[in-house]
């Protein structure tokens, strides 16, 4: 066979070295090409993370048995020989950057796979890599350059195993301290952010808006390179897919915090909508996770025998307590703190009492009793009143030294309002406690009374910071404003002094979560969220004019009018015969029992990333079936490849 | 009359036996015998007294065989407590005394506090019936560790001290055939467990269905107890003079969303569609909103009239349900989420069906649901109404509220219902084939199987049984020879009218299975049937001798066990106080020898903690391990309350195996079910007699009253 010129340009001996020529034959395999030119180079060194990429195709030629001529190769093509990983900047959903070595040539499934393995994040199918904002990045690349972690170091051993924990870290990341530091800063929450940056960042303010930010999805089985990504290009690694599978705080510390930043952001920056009692519940569970958060990172590092050892113990003292009563519960009951003092008191909807009067105030289990004074509280009190199931809320502000606890108390006429004043925050947080203790039916000697205490004064030391004189700049753990914690939206309508007592009063149900069942709270209650997990497209169905947005949800299609925001209409997967797309003219034809025919073109994204999103709710729904921990990687690709898959 | 004394003394004797195996919770055969009187059940009593004398005796009998084994539960933890506290050193035994006076005094809080209403009496609250802790083990360390010891004990005689506030009540529970039952629930059990209990003692099909309600008189409202829910607490927010009421009904709206969710998830869709929807698809759907990281509510939106504050007019709104409440759109706002009003958030309120508002309150339709407090008994501001146009749409708004309030719970629950259910069909199916033998006109089982089977083929084989029954006790293994028909002699004996005969055969008839059917399915007589107030039920028939004949040896003192007869006055008084607990008792006599029955009685006092002999005889071990295992309360002393299911398993086997040989002395266990049914019709509220031993001195008095009055 005849011989004939073959070029290939080597970046790395930089971009003005000329190409290196081979001669070769149409019949020599790739292989063959790559060991000619190695020699030709004649540097010593290692080779085998190189492989040949043809530019005019943008095509990896990585099967080294097939010749140049199953390839189809001649001798215009213009081959690089180039490595196959490269480092990738890496956005996380906590905003956090990383550098990784990230596979520009396997398909972007595998490259995330990969990804996840390093970062320690299980179900991998769910995320995917999402092109940054373009304006964005402007702005960024002027005024500031987050801080980069370099993890391009770690490579983590290959295989289908779970990763391995050492200390509660993953092996690959025990080398160093700095390492491992930077796995803390993965799995744990980041700090609250300013206000300002929040209301800086893009938030959607559309459906349209949402759409877009769907046309950015890469297409999971082509590799970054044929995508145009180039080295140390910035992606974004989010969760795509809205159906969590089997989250085990245990193992899943990185994915946990990194999917629980995920919804915080789509709160703040109202990617999701939700009325103002939700948010006020997000924020007081912002604010309590990142309290807690800032207490716990000794935990974390605690080695993992005795943590072991300390959740063993734990599950041995429930056990104990075998359910109604344990010994220390009794104990504290004989032993319960005392609490009493002199308080003033107000109802507002009886006349009989004149503004505020003071008697001596007396705790008992859940009621309060009052006497005229300290002296006869031996006595019969004036009056008893039982907290049990009534509503404890705070009217407090800290500079003009107000600390009212307003209480509704139930009886068989109705509620009864009752006011407590409080002299100052010592006292206050006391009562408040005990308030908040009895209105859920525990007495002071609940082990939660210190705990409840503190809480509230460290609550009232933000107002303190917020309504002080001092702008709040400071962003100090102790000094956080609570305009960090809702979305801009609620900045306008509401300052910082007025924002505090409705968080407080959401606040207080969730105050005595542990961090892990703070942020499984924020996630359940972000889920329940109407609108929670529709991923929208603009489409225009077949027949019609105008044009509409189509709803990806786990487990279904809305149709949505773009002008009104009503959904048209629902078809629910399990009724799907079939979906097909037609590549040439990029329509996506669904086929749904009772011959329901359903066909549309897509607008703001490519319709191959509407492809992948219903095959890839399809293949998510298989996963539970399935209980082995292995990923069916064939099944993915079959669901979400189209053509690719073929 | 004297037919029914000499059966009574002799049930006495049953029941002195059944109560020295104390800690055994019995199911109450379903059919009690005696006299039995017109159905003339007042509601509102207004004392102690009266309220006994109001009493059906059947219920009289069977409160006082809840009270008999509850004291003689107490007594004989007392007496080992005191034993224990005794050996080792002083301190501690002085709590137990107090401990007692406690006891004696709690009731009478109790009656002040609240209750009065006719359901809701304060009873005994004296039993505790937690077993003391970890005495046993702990003793043999004494020596070595004192400050241990000690601390156990302080630890003991708190948890008495706790155990003494357990708050009771003798709760009245409306049939729908217009009968009650009366049953003691103590603060700790859940609707479930009255659920089971009442299962027990109506011997209904158990379907998912069956359900407690509770109405409110006053404000004409209704709710469905969840079965998670405690059926204290609600109680115990009646007022003094209140006509609230506890029904027992079957409510198809309960679970109607796990047996067709497509009408509330998909309630958008036609109808046709929901209605051919798949069995598959209906799980995929329970799937999705259930099953998943967070629950999700379904997507109700619609316009619902709302009753304007303190207004008598009607207004209408678009109000959204979300799992975080109930929101309306403003005037003039659009219907993103960031405008709604919040109407009512679900953590402090209830949701009630309105009964005819459109008379009370003007309402456009009669479809109407409230919100309100648990507490609030009387017209107020707090309350808040809506109405929706039809039944339909009522039902969706309630059920997607339960849903966004009770959340994982509510399937919990469904699923602990269906268990249940589930495994009575299956017993009932097996035990039809024999009972049918027997007595073929059984028209009333044969009526109700076919409701039960539910989809359930009746699966003969033992295993399935058991595995099915997860943690549940298993039935009793020995069932399927066993079947034990009820001994012909006494049920001759007690057969005071044959009227009717076939019914009861089939309720008497497989006794052992009655045992067992706080979680096993009891035979399902119509539920109704058994109840107090229906005479002829109780009185077995003596008539299918011949039918009989072939069946194994009766176990039959299961079905009495129940029912304690009205104890001579004689008894009555050594009973109550039972002084005599420094001495431990020895085993209860033999179980061969029948005891007399006045002495029994009195032996009841004495012999307290019998251990029941019969345990041994029978070998029911496994049994009994698998209640302690399914996390049934600490098997020292006797469970009194214990979740029922388990405690009827380990009688069962017994009575099962039992069978040959003395019918009588097999002594089912005593009738102490977790829920001792005391009768105290809610009267007793005012009266607030004070110890466990006046409450039984009046009952036995009224009871005696009764009888004579015959």
């Amino acid at each position: 066979m005849a011989a004939w010129d073959l070029s290939i340009i080597l970046e790395d001996l930089g971009p003005d070295t000329p190409p290196i020529t081979l001669s070769v034959s149409s019949d020599l395999h790739v292989g063959g090409v790559i060991i000619k030119l190695v020699e030709k180079t004649q540097m010593k060194r290692d080779w085998s993370d190189y492989a040949l990429w043809w530019e005019q195709k943008q095509q990896w030629l990585l099967r080294t048995a097939w010749t140049l001529e199953k390839y189809g190769i001649h001798a215009d093509a213009r081959l690089l020989f180039i490595p196959q990983h490269k480092p990738l900047k890496l956005g996380l959903p906590s905003g956090m950057t990383l550098k990784v070595w990230a596979s520009f040539s396997s398909p972007v499934f595998q490259a995330v796979m990969t990804i996840c393995r390093i970062l320690n994040i299980r179900h991998p199918e769910e995320l995917s890599l999402l092109r940054p904002l373009e304006e964005k990045k402007k702005k960024k690349d002027k005024d500031k350059v987050g801080e980069i972690y370099d993890l391009t170091g770690v490579r983590p051993a290959k295989g289908t195993q779970p990763v391995s924990l050492y200390n509660d870290v993953p092996a690959h990341f025990a080398d160093s301290a700095e390492m491992e530091a930077i796995y803390k800063m993965l799995s744990v929450t980041q700090t609250q952010p300013a206000p300002e940056i929040i209301t800086k960042q893009y938030r959607p303010s559309s459906v349209v808006d949402k759409a877009h930010i769907n046309g950015r999805w890469l297409d999971s089985s082509r590799c970054l390179r044929q995508q145009g990504v180039q080295e140390n290009d910035l992606l974004w690694l989010r969760f795509k897919y809205y159906s969590f599978c089997d989250i085990e705080p245990k193992y899943d510390a990185v994915r946990l915090t990194q999917l629980y930043e995920q919804a915080r952001w789509a709160i703040l920056l109202e990617d999701i909508d939700c009325t103002e009692e939700e948010m006020m519940l997000f924020g007081a569970l912002q604010y309590h996770i990142g309290k807690v958060s800032q207490s716990e990172p000794e935990r974390m590092s605690t080695n993992a025998a005795m943590e072991n050892l300390e959740s063993a113990l734990q599950s041995l003292e429930v056990k104990m307590e075998g359910g109604s009563s344990s010994a220390s519960d009794m104990l504290d009951t004989m032993m319960a703190p005392e609490l009493s003092d002199y308080l003033k008191i107000f109802r507002p909807k009886k006349l009989t009492l004149k503004g505020y009067k003071q008697y001596w105030f007396k705790f008992q289990d859940t009621s309060i009793s009052y006497f005229k004074s300290k002296e006869e509280s031996v006595g019969e009190p004036i009056q008893q009143i039982n907290l049990k199931g009534g509503e404890v809320a705070p009217d407090v502000n800290v500079a003009s030294q107000k600390f009212l606890i307003r209480l509704l108390i139930p009886s068989p006429e109705g509620m009864n309002e009752v006011y407590l004043r409080c002299e100052n925050e010592q006292q206050y947080a006391h009562w408040m406690a005990g308030c908040l203790l009895a209105s859920k039916g525990k007495s002071l000697a609940d082990s939660s009374f210190q705990s409840e205490i503190q809480s509230i004064r460290s609550f009232l030391a933000v107002q303190k910071t917020n309504s002080g004189s001092s702008s709040h700049t400071l962003a100090s753990d102790e000094s956080m404003n609570t305009h960090s914690l809702v979305s801009p939206r609620y900045h306008k309508k509401y300052k910082p002094k007025q924002l505090t007592p409705r968080i407080l009063e959401a606040y207080q149900n969730i105050s005595q979560l542990s961090m892990t069942d703070a942020m499984m709270r924020f996630l359940q209650t972000w889920q329940a969220l109407p609108d929670f997990g529709i991923s929208y497209v603009v489409v225009r169905f077949k027949g019609s004019r105008k044009d509409e947005v189509l709803g990806i949800a786990s487990n279904r299609l809305i149709r949505i009018d773009l002008g009104v925001g009503d959904v048209v209409k629902t078809w629910r997967y399990n009724n799907m015969k079939q979906w097909n797309v037609n590549w040439d003219i990029r329509q996506v034809a669904i086929e749904f029992e009772g011959n329901v025919n359903v066909a549309f073109s897509c607008v703001t994204a490519d319709c191959k990333i509407v492809h992948e999103f219903i095959g890839g709710y399809i293949f998510m729904s298989t996963r539970s079936r399935e209980k082995s921990g292995t990923l069916n990687e064939e099944l993915f690709h079959k669901l979400t490849g189209g053509h690719e898959a073929l | 009359m004297d037919d029914i004394d000499a059966m009574f003394s002799d049930l006495l004797g049953e029941m002195d036996l059944l109560t020295q195996s104390l800690g055994q919770e019995t199911v109450p055969p379903a059919s009690v015998p005696g006299p039995t009187e017109e159905p003339n059940f007042s509601i509102g009593f207004t004392d102690l007294n009266e309220s006994l004398n109001e009493l059906e005796d059947n219920d009289l009998d069977a409160l006082m065989a809840d009270l008999v084994a509850d004291l003689n539960a107490t007594e004989e933890r007392l007496a080992a407590q005191i034993e224990e506290l005794q050996v080792p050193s002083p301190p501690p035994p002085h709590k137990s005394p107090t401990n007692i006076q406690h006891c004696a005094a709690s009731p009478e809080s109790l009656t002040s506090n609240n209750s009065g209403s006719n359901a809701s009496t304060p009873s005994s609250s004296t039993t505790s019936p937690f077993p003391p802790p970890p005495p046993k083990s702990s003793k043999p360390t004494m020596e070595e560790i004192e400050a241990q010891v000690k601390a156990d004990k302080i630890k003991l005689a708190l948890e008495k001290l706790k155990e003494a506030k357990v708050k009771k009540l003798v709760v009245k529970v409306l049939m729908n055939d217009g009968s009650a039952k009366t049953l003691m629930v103590d603060e700790r059990q859940t609707v479930r467990e009255v659920l089971d209990n009442m299962f027990e003692k109506t011997h209904c099909d158990c379907n998912v269905d069956w359900s407690l309600c509770e109405t409110n008189h006053e404000l004409q409202l209704q709710r469905t107890f969840e079965d998670h829910e405690n059926l204290v607490e609600p109680l115990l927010a009646w007022t003094r003079d209140s006509e609230n009421k506890v029904l027992f009904q079957e409510i198809g709206e309960k679970y109607e969303v796990f047996k067709n969710p497509q009408n509330f998830y998909l309630w958008k869709k036609d109808k046709k569609t929901l209605k051919d929807f798949k069995d598959k698809d209906k799980e995929i759907l329970i799937q999705e909103n259930f099953c998943g990281t967070s629950i999700i509510v379904p997507d109700l939106e619609g316009v619902l009239h709302l009753k304007e504050d303190g207004k008598k007019s009607w207004k209408q709104r678009l109000f959204q349900l979300r799992a975080s409440g109930i929101y309306y759109v403003s005037k003039g706002k659009t219907k993103s989420s960031r405008d709604l009003v919040c109407f009512v958030q679900f953590d402090n309120v209830n949701v009630y069906y309105g009964k005819d508002f459109k008379n009370k309150y003007k309402a456009p339709t009669d479809f109407c649901f409230v919100f309100k407090h648990p507490q609030i008994q009387k017209e107020s501001q707090y309350i808040k109404y809506l109405c929706c146009d039809d039944a339909w749409s009522m039902n969706l708004w309630v059920t997607g509220i339960r849903i966004a309030k009770y959340g994982a719970s509510l399937y919990e629950d469904y699923k602990t219902a269906e268990k249940k259910a589930a495994m009575s069909s299956k017993w009932t199916n097996r035990c039809m084939p024999s009972s049918s033998n027997t007595s073929t006109p059984s028209p009333t089982i044969k009526a109700k199987s076919p409701g039960q089977a539910n989809g359930h083929a009746p699966k003969p084989q033992p295993e399935p049984f058991s595995q099915d029954v997860g943690n549940l006790p298993p039935p009793p293994p020995p069932l399927d020879g066993v079947l034990p028909p009820p001994p012909p002699s006494l049920a001759a004996k007690l057969s005071a009218r044959n009227s009717f005969s076939k019914r009861h055969l089939l309720n008497k008839f497989p006794p052992p299975p009655s045992a067992i059917d706080n979680n096993l399915p009891p035979p399902p007589p119509p539920p109704p049937v058994d109840d107090t107030e229906e005479p002829p039920q109780f009185l077995p028939p003596p008539p299918p001798v011949a039918g009989f004949a072939s069946l194994p040896p009766p176990p039959p003192v299961a079905g009495f066990a129940s029912l304690p007869p009205p104890p001579p006055v004689a008894g009555i008084g050594s009973l109550p106080p039972p002084p005599v607990m420094s001495t431990l008792p020895p085993p209860p006599p033999p179980m061969n020898s029948l005891p007399p029955l006045p002495a029994s009685f009195r032996d009841m006092g004495q012999s307290l903690p019998p251990p029941p002999p019969a345990r041994e005889v029978f070998q029911s071990p496994p049994p009994q391990t698998v209640f302690i295992g399914s996390g049934a309360p600490p098997p020292p002393p006797p469970p009194p309350p214990p979740p029922p299911c388990a405690a009827t398993k380990v009688v069962a086997p017994r009575s099962a195996l039992y069978t040959p040989g003395s019918l009588k002395k097999t002594p089912p266990a005593p009738p102490k079910r977790s829920t001792p049914s005391l009768h105290g019709g809610g009267g007793g509220g005012g009266g607030g007699d004070g110890g466990g031993g006046d409450f039984m001195s009046e009952l036995m008095l009224a009871m005696q009253k009764k009888r004579s009055d015959h």
